[in-house]
Order: structure tokens, then C-alpha cells, then sequence
């Protein structure tokens, strides 16, 4: 059945006398005939669901009127309204509009306050008798799932309509895609997914195309009239009743049911659009298989048996891992941030969170390290814990669908893990476990399953929300384990369909050269059908054993990434463009330091010391020589900063390598310089790029730091005898300074060399300050350096 | 006032090159300006703060209780036409910083000033995430919006970031200003964005569409984006 919405409500109550500035829902009250005449407008113009003016009527909106301890009474009323009006003729849905902020982690307001301020406002419109509860305009899918929460619990027998609104780029302004929020948003029980508001008909046509692909739900779409403009200051929304009417086919063929109109958009424009429609046929909606698909707030993945395989990363574990647990028990996240954002560089693509520290409040670190994890990657996670508080304070704070890890058939597990997987709508991984313990053959495990799965779809999962474990067991203790995995898996795919998990490191427990083990166990299972590993993703056996196994499965076609890797070819590319001429030493480790090969330069010089070159050689023929490069093409606009940066290092480490060898080498010193970043400025990098350039020239440098006061630079550089005193300043609010300290060492009677600089310096002030040198950067001012102490 | 902490799924690596002075280095190894961008990403605590006001654009009075003159003729220009503004703040927090610190100071010169412009870049990514985030809450009520304006572009005074502090409540977010007037963290924003109805900005301010760095006068800067 197509069902028609209504249009705006704003702009008709504005025509209506709510004067600028007021609120808009307290018109149900205080002009309730207008509201209803609108109301009854679009009804005549062929609205089959009409929706309650209660879009700002939540406590937090009402808040800004002052208002919020009328939140019952202007929602109830607003349901009055509207039922007076459909008379019959139409269904009513409660509006709700976004609160306004952003939930946390993105902004300041707590979940559970989202949650409440829904609850009150759904409790509201339910009791006054709304048909339907619809969601709209959330451009935060967290927010979006406090408020769908708010309204099953709250009003579990009203459908709930769950409507976001998308950028130009296809996501909401807080990144989240159409077919991730389809996929979070169907498993927690939305009635129907749709969009709404910030554009026009056209470029909502291909989001509803991918809502209808990836959910079973009806669709709603209430596109603005068009993209609007500035015109003589007004907003102009550019499409006419008869254009935006039209674009009712399209949206009929892209699979939405449920139309209707947002800003701009009239009771004209909805009769055109009922016109259109009216003896259109109903889109067809393939039935699909359904997948296993699993959602972070802006990436969906699927785990199947016909495509790649996905990688679970493990390291997110305290188990067994004495200094991570440590950390969160301090309550520090730094290390699991670390392990989020490695696993994903090294090719996971689903994150296992364990939180499994003694001791500590495991709610409370779950749903820490899933609100960092969650705001850090866009891998989906698995919340693997066995304890329900904590597997509940994980899932509320997820933005996205997880995937539980695990369910048992354990009693207890099936009675607190399955509601709660239903109503957070999450996936879950079964693991065949009974109370009895760990059923040992293929055969007894698949039974278990059997029973996991019955019990869960009694809870209202369904396909699509399993992921099957073929428990692993060691072979030191139970020379059939492996087998019995192989076939687990085999009998899981051929007897259920769904995919398949396993944590595979424990088959080789016990053995020498574990990694042999495990990646041989890997491939097996591979082909026996495993389709998404739980692992150390940062194990290259396993890594290369994937790769290998992709090409043999034909997950690779032909071979073709497994053929471009460098790792796989006889020649590593590296080697083929090694250095075609062997340097001699001195001229080699002069390469090195240009080039900024740092691990190379140390054996270099130690070999140029074997070879009876003297220290003094090698500073004046390799290092310096290099640095005098260096600086010209740094001038020239061939090499840059950071380059520069890796050439110094590279000089520091053949300087220490000197110093170690022939210590007196450490003597060998063009002058002193004394320097620092002025009083009131913080910002000391370039400063400190001059300081290790001049240190790494032969230099002698006392760094006294940045925010430094006149009398203690004055008094370093009289202690030090200091030939040159680096100023740096960064500001215009702290330049003045230079003038102040050059003032202060006259006045004392320094006789050392000022050279000055920092972003706001320049060559004319330098003068006007008495400087001796301005040097514009780091590498110049080594070259004014050494001409300043000739 | 709203809050708004933009997740940093990824830190933009061209930005990162630009602001380590490499956009015209044809050599560089990637591999370590993704190792920064990704530092970066782990120590980077984003957090953005804005509030709305009106705007009086023939006097350039900010209407706060009390109200802010916004000195200088470019901010002016910027605004002309504007009935509200947007006073904004963002920081990406100390941890990110004292690690730029630290790592110089263990003579891993190149990493830390990468570190560093993956830092500034993320800075500048979290204040854009806002900016989007804004947007549709100004088009809604039909505003258009100027693209955002600090303290020190042009002849717009540093001296006048106590004022921003006050506008955007910006130590609510862990900003704070030293007596020279610097963003403490030092990676952080202030800045202005102006809402108008009709578009009323001179020719001149109206082309300006690279942000900060047109209207800087330091041409040799290597960041520069013109």
C-alpha cells in the first residue's frame, strides 16, 4: 500500500500567526484551530498520515521557550488535534525532532538523557492516541537509536518511523550512510526507515535505492521542494507542486511507500504527488538472501561464504597481556586506542573488545573503550565479554551494529544474551558450549548450534544475526581436535548456511613453532570453509597464509593482488633498484646523511674509522660537505624541512657514532650558542629545528627553552660565553621581546652575535631591532651562523 | 553551547605534507606521513564548542551580554551584510603536542614536525566538521554562512582573543590563553563565521575563497595555499 505524508508545517503556521521567534508547538494550545486547518488542508490534498506540530516538542526544545514542564500537555494536545482533523480520513504520527545536540561521544548530552527526553515525548504521544511514532530529521545516528530505544519501550505497540537526513555527499553531517543506518536500524526494530529534509526529490532517489537494499522494511521519503538558495534574503525552495509531484515515480521505483513532503513543500504539492502516485503500482522489493552484516556509525561489512574473507581482530584482550591490563585498570584507553588503530592498518576489518581486567567496574570500561574505539575507527566491533551489565553498557553505547561474542548454550547465557542481542539489534557468534561443557564431536556441535539458534529466533532474531564458532581445541591434548574443526565447519556450512568464526591460536597450544602450526591449521580451514577468522592480525604467517589461500579460493581471481604483492616476488623491488655504484666510505656516508638514511650512517662511519679515515676527515669531507648540500638545495627549493629534519638525525647519529669511537672528536666546535624562544611565546619548534640543525653543525648550543625572561637569556649568554644568542619569537604580541633582550645584552655588555627569527619576523625588523642576522630558517641560519662566529 | 567533537576517521595526508612545507617534494617517503596521520588520530582528543549571536554589521557589534566590537576594516568587510554570527572554538588537547615535544627532544626531528602538521591538520578538520554540521542548522532557518575567520588573519588583532574565549566559552573545552595572547593547547581555533541572509561582502572579500591563507601577507610562507 503507498501512503501519502504531509508536507511543512513552519511556514503554514508563520501564515498562521506564530510569530517570529515563538514557539511553534504552543500553538496546540493557544491557536489549536490553526493547527488543525493545516492539518485538514493537507488531509484534502490527499494525506493518508498527517504529523502531530510536536517536531520541537521535547523537553530539551521546550526548554528554550520555557516550556519544558508542558511537554505532556503540548504533545497531548497536538495528537487531539490532529485526530479531530483526520476524522477518520487518516492515520496521525507523532513527531519527534532532534534534541538539538549532538549525543556524546560527538557532543555533551548523555545517551541516557537522549533517551529520557524521547521516552517523555513518545510516552506523550502514545497515550494520546498516536498511530505511529515518526523520528525525523536526525543527523545523528546515535541520537537516532536513543530515540527508537525511548519509543519501543515506551510505546512497544506503536510502529516507530525512524527518518535521518543526509548531506550532498550521501551521509549525514556526522558520516553516517544510508546502508549503515538500513543495517543498524532494521536489526533494532525500526517499522519503517526513511529521509527526510536538507535535500531535494533527485538526490534522495539514490538513497532510497540503497535503504531498499539493504533492509525488509517499508520506506519513507519527505524530500524538501528542491535544493534552496539565498534570494533578496529569503530562503526560495525552487520545485513548483507539479515538478516535485512528478518525482513520485521515482521515488516509487527506488522502493519507497511512505511519501511525503519537508521544507518548502505545500498542500499543492502534496495533491501532485498524490495524483502521481494514486494508481501507481507498488515498487517490487527483491527478496534477498539475508546476510550477515555488521555496521560502525559510517562502514557496513558482511561476513558470507561467496566473498573475501573478513578478519576479526583480536588484540583488544587483556587476557593473558600483564601492562594492557594494568593500563585499563588505571583507566587508561591509550594502549587499546593503539591496538584499534594497528590491527585496522594491518587488515582487520572487524575489532574484537575485551574488557576482561579482575576487579574492575566492567560496564564502565566497556563502554569507555567502545565509545573511544567507535570514535577512532569505522571498523564494526564484537563485544566480547561474558557478562550481561557489561555486554548491555557496551551495545547502548555502540553508534552502529556489533556483533556479540558470544552465545552459548548455556542457560544463562541464552536467558540474558539473546533479549538483549534483540533489542540493541546485534549479531551474535554462537558457540557451541553447553552447560555439560564442550561437545566433542562435529555432530554434538552442531546440534548445540541447532539449539542456540532456535532459542535466539524465538527471541525474534532471524537470519542474517549468526555467526557460527566451530570451537577449537588443542591437538597436544585431543588428537582428533583438528579434525573435528574441519568438519565442523563443513557440516555448519552444508547443514545451516551460515558463516563461520574461530579463535585459531589455541589448536597449536603446547607445541614448538606455534606459527607453523596455526597458519597450516589456518589454510586448512580456509577451505574447509571458516569465513572470518578471529586473529592476531599482525602475524604474518597467518597474514600470507590468507593471501595465499584468497588466490587458491578464488577470492583474488587469478591471483592478480597475491601477484602484485612485493613480498611474492622473486626479486623484492627494493633490491632491483639498490644502488647500482658502491660508493666509497666517506662519500657514502655524505649520501646517507643527504638522504636522511639514518640506520645506514653509524656502521658507515665506524667502517671509515677502520679504513684510517680521522675524525677530522670525516666531519669536514662527509658531514659537512653533505650539510653545505643540503643548505643549497634547501635554498634552491629542492629539499624541504622535514627532509632536512632526517638528514640531522642522520648527522646526530654519525656524530654520536664519532663521539663513541674517538671521544676528543666531541671538541670539535665552531662556537657557543645560547638559545631561546622569548618570554610570552610557547611555540618553540622552529626553534628547536634551528638548535638540533646548529647542534648537528658543530655547534655548541645551550637551549634554554621557550617563554624565556630577558635577564636569563642575558645571563646564560654571559655565563657561556656565549658567540651567538638565537632569538626566536613567533608573534607579533611577543616580537617586541627581541627588542627588549637585544637592549638587555648591551646594556650588560655582551658582546655576543643576536640572531633572530620565527614567523612573524622579518628581515626589516630585524634591523630596527640591532639584530646582527635574521635567518628566515633553520638552514640559513646555520650558514649566518658560522659566518657570524668567522 | 553546543558541543560538536568531530570523530577523526582519517587525517587528511595532502594537508599533513602542506603543513610540514612538503608540497613541492616529489620524494618523500609516504609511509611516514601516514605513520603521523595515524599518531595523530590516536592522540588527538577532538573538541568543538559554538554559539550563535546577533550581529550588528554597521557597527561590528558582536550582541553578547556585553557586547564585543570587532576591531579591523578585513573582519568588517568579511561580516558586511551578516545578521548573525557564529563565535567558534576547537582543539585537538595537550597529548598531541607534548608527544610533537617529546619526540624532538629524543632527536626524532622529522617525526615530530610531521606529527606536528598532522596536528594542525587535524585541528583544521575538526573546525571543518563543524562548519558542516553547522551548515544545515543555518540553511534551515535561512542563513547562509562566510567561511570562518580568526584572530590575526589580516588586521583582525590577536589582542582580541580574550573576546573569542568569552564568545564561544571555549575553556569549557580546555582552551585557555596565555598573557601573549596564544591558544593554549597551542593546536586549537578561534574564529568567526558570519550568517547572512543576503549576500552583501564586497567583491573583493567575496573572492577570497582560500580561506586565511589569501589575505595573509607572509607570500614565502612554505604552507602557503594560494
Amino acid at each position: 500500500m503507498i501512503h501519502i505524508f504531509d508536507g511543512a508545517m513552519g511556514t503554514m503556521l508563520q501564515a498562521g500567526g506564530l510569530k517570529p521567534g515563538g514557539c511553534p508547538e504552543l500553538m496546540n494550545v493557544e491557536n489549536p484551530e490553526v493547527v488543525k486547518n493545516i492539518h485538514r488542508a493537507y488531509i484534502e490534498a490527499g494525506s493518508t498520515i498527517i504529523e502531530t506540530n510536536t517536531f520541537g516538542a521535547s523537553t530539551l526544545k521546550l526548554e528554550h521557550y520555557g516550556l519544558a514542564d508542558r511537554t505532556y500537555e503540548l504533545n497531548a494536545a497536538a495528537v487531539k488535534i490532529a485526530k479531530e482533523a483526520a476524522a477518520g480520513r487518516a492515520k496521525v504520527a507523532g513527531s519527534m525532532g532532534p534534541t538539538g545536540r549532538f549525543v556524546v561521544p560527538l557532543g555533551d548530552l548523555e545517551f541516557e538523557a537522549a533517551y529520557q527526553c524521547f521516552a517523555e515525548q513518545a510516552k506523550a504521544l502514545a497515550e494520546a492516541g498516536a498511530d505511529y511514532l515518526i523520528i525525523e530529521t536526525c543527523i545523528d545516528i546515535q541520537e537516532m537509536r536513543a530515540a527508537l530505544l525511548a519509543a519501543k519501550d515506551t510505546a512497544p505497540n506503536v510502529p516507530v518511523i525512524c527518518q535521518l537526513s543526509y548531506s550532498e555527499d550521501g551521509r549525514t553531517v556526522t558520516g553516517t550512510d544510508p546502508q549503515s543506518a538500513a543495517i543498524i536500524l532494521a536489526a533494532m526494530g525500526a517499522d519503517i526507515i526513511g529521509v527526510n529534509c536538507s535535500l531535494g526529490p533527485e538526490q534522495l532517489v539514490p538513497i532510497v535505492r540503497t535503504l531498499a537494499e539493504n533492509c525488509e522494511v517499508p520506506i519513507s521519503v519527505q524530500p524538501n521542494a528542491g535544493m534552496p538558495y539565498l534570494e533578496n534574503g529569503e530562503t526560495v525552495f525552487p520545485m513548483g507542486p507539479e515538478d516535485f509531484g512528478r518525482w513520485g515515480t521515482k521515488l516509487l521505483e527506488a522502493g519507497a511507500t511512505y511519501l511525503g513532503g519537508c521544507c518548502g513543500t505545500t498542500p499543492a504539492h502534496i495533491a501532485a504527488l498524490a495524483q502521481t502516485v494514486k494508481n501507481a503500482n507498488e515498487p517490487e522489493r527483491p527478496k534477498r538472501p539475508k546476510r550477515l552484516w555488521l555496521a560502525s556509525r559510517s562502514k557496513s561489512v558482511c561476513i558470507d561464504k561467496d566473498i573475501p574473507t573478513r578478519l576479526i581482530g583480536e588484540r583488544i584482550n587483556p587476557t593473558g597481556r600483564k601492562k594492557l591490563a594494568a593500563e585499563i585498570r588505571e583507566g587508561s584507553f591509550l594502549s587499546v586506542k593503539k591496538e584499534a588503530l594497528n590491527q585496522v592498518k594491518a587488515g582487520a576489518q572487524l575489532l574484537d573488545v575485551n574488557m576482561g581486567v579482575g576487579g574492575i567496574d566492567q560496564p564502565a570500561a566497556m563502554k569507555h573503550a567502545v565509545t573511544e574505539i567507535s570514535q577512532l575507527t569505522d571498523a564494526p566491533l564484537a563485544i566480547d565479554t561474558s557478562d550481561a551489565k557489561a555486554l548491555e553498557a557496551g551495545l547502548r553505547a555502540y553508534p552502529g551494529r556489533a556483533l556479540i561474542n558470544s552465545v552459548s548454550a548455556e542457560k544463562e547465557r541464552i536467558a540474558e544474551f539473546l533479549p538483549l542481542a534483540k533489542k540493541y539489534g546485534a549479531a551474535i557468534l554462537c558457540l557451541p558450549i553447553t552447560d555439560d561443557g564442550v561437545p566433542k564431536t562435529a555432530q554434538d556441535r552442531l546440534e548445540t548450534i541447532r539449539g542456540i539458534i532456535k532459542a535466539a529466533k524465538e527471541n525474534g532474531l532471524d537470519d542474517g544475526d549468526f555467526l557460527l564458532d566451530a570451537l577449537v581445541m588443542t591437538i597436544s591434548a585431543d588428537a582428533n581436535a583438528c579434525h573435528e574443526v574441519l568438519r565442523t565447519l563443513a557440516l555448519y556450512r552444508e547443514e545451516l548456511g551460515y558463516p563461520s568464526t574461530m579463535g585459531l591460536s589455541n589448536i597449536s597450544f603446547g607445541l614448538p613453532n606455534r606459527p607453523l602450526i596455526n597458519s597450516t591449521f589456518f589454510t586448512m580451514c580456509l577451505a574447509a570453509g571458516l569465513d572470518a577468522p578471529i586473529m592476531n592480525p599482525y602475524d604474518d604467517s597467518m597474514q600470507q597464509a590468507l593471501k595465499a589461500s584468497a588466490a587458491l579460493l578464488g577470492h583474488d581471481p587469478n591471483g592478480l593482488a597475491f601477484s602484485k604483492d612485493e613480498a611474492n616476488l622473486s626479486v623484492p623491488k627494493k633490491a632491483a633498484v639498490a644502488k647500482e655504484t658502491i660508493l666509497a666510505t666517506l662519500p657514502a656516508i655524505k649520501q646517507a646523511v643527504i638522504e636522511g638514511e639514518k640506520d645506514d650512517v653509524a656502521p658507515l662511519v665506524e667502517k671509515a674509522i677502520q679504513e684510517g679515515h680521522s675524525a677530522n676527515e670525516i666531519t669536514e669531507q662527509a658531514l659537512t660537505a653533505a650539510m653545505t648540500e643540503i643548505g643549497e638545495d634547501f635554498g634552491a627549493g629542492r629539499m624541504f624541512l622535514p627532509q632536512v629534519l632526517l638528514s640531522a638525525e642522520t648527522m646526530r647519529a654519525a656524530f654520536n657514532k664519532l663521539k663513541e669511537l674517538i671521544p676528543a672528536s666531541a671538541n670539535a666546535e665552531n662556537g657557543t650558542v645560547v638559545i631561546a624562544t622569548v618570554k610570552g611565546d610557547v611555540h618553540d619548534l622552529g626553534k628547536n629545528i634551528t638548535g638540533a640543525l646548529l647542534a648537528n653543525s658543530g655547534f655548541k648550543l645551550i637551549d634554554l627553552g621557550k617563554d624565556v625572561d630577558s635577564t636569563d637569556i642575558v645571563k646564560a649568554a654571559i655565563e657561556n660565553n656565549a658567540d651567538i644568542v638565537g632569538l626566536c619569537a613567533l608573534m607579533t604580541t611577543t616580537m617586541v621581546q627581541i627588542d627588549k633582550v637585544i637592549a638587555d645584552l648591551k646594556a650588560a655588555g655582551c658582546n655576543a652575535k643576536v640572531m633572530v627569527g620565527g614567523a612573524a619576523v622579518t628581515q626589516e625588523y630585524a634591523d630596527s631591532a640591532g639584530a646582527d642576522a635574521y635567518a628566515p630558517d633553520g638552514v640559513k641560519a646555520v650558514e649566518l651562523a658560522k659566518g657570524l662566529v668567522k | 553551547m553546543p558541543v560538536y567533537n568531530a570523530p577523526l576517521l582519517a587525517i587528511d595526508a595532502q594537508e599533513t605534507r602542506r603543513y610540514a612545507g612538503l608540497m613541492k617534494a616529489t620524494n618523500f617517503d609516504e609511509s611516514k606521513i601516514e605513520a603521523a596521520c595515524q599518531d595523530a588520530r590516536l592522540l588527538a582528543a577532538p573538541k568543538g564548542i559554538w554559539q550563535v549571536y546577533d550581529y550588528d554589521c554597521e557597527k561590528q557589534e558582536i550582541a553578547a551580554a556585553p557586547a564585543c566590537l570587532l576591531q579591523g576594516d578585513k573582519i568588517g568587510a568579511h561580516l558586511a551584510g551578516c545578521e548573525k554570527v557564529i563565535a567558534l572554538a576547537a582543539t585537538v588537547g595537550k597529548a598531541i603536542e607534548e608527544t610533537v615535544t617529546k619526540r624532538f627532544e629524543e632527536g626524532q626531528y622529522a617525526a615530530s614536525v610531521l606529527l606536528d602538521a598532522a596536528a594542525t591538520a587535524a585541528v583544521e578538520q575538526v573546525a571543518d566538521a563543524m562548519e558542516k554540521a553547522i551548515r544545515p542548522k543555518a540553511a534551515a532557518k535561512g542563513y547562509g554562512m562566510r567561511w570562518r575567520f580568526s584572530p590575526g588573519y589580516g588586521d583582525w588583532p590577536i589582542e582580541q582573543q580574550p573576546e573569542l574565549i568569552r564568545l564561544t566559552d571555549a575553556t569549557t573545552i580546555g582552551i585557555e590563553l596565555s598573557s601573549s595572547m596564544m591558544l593554549i593547547p597551542r593546536k586549537s581555533i578561534t574564529a568567526i563565521i558570519g550568517l547572512y541572509k543576503e549576500d552583501k561582502s564586497t567583491p573583493e572579500a567575496a573572492t577570497i575563497h582560500k580561506k586565511g591563507c589569501a589575505v595573509c601577507p607572509k607570500t614565502d610562507c612554505p604552507s602557503r595555499n594560494v
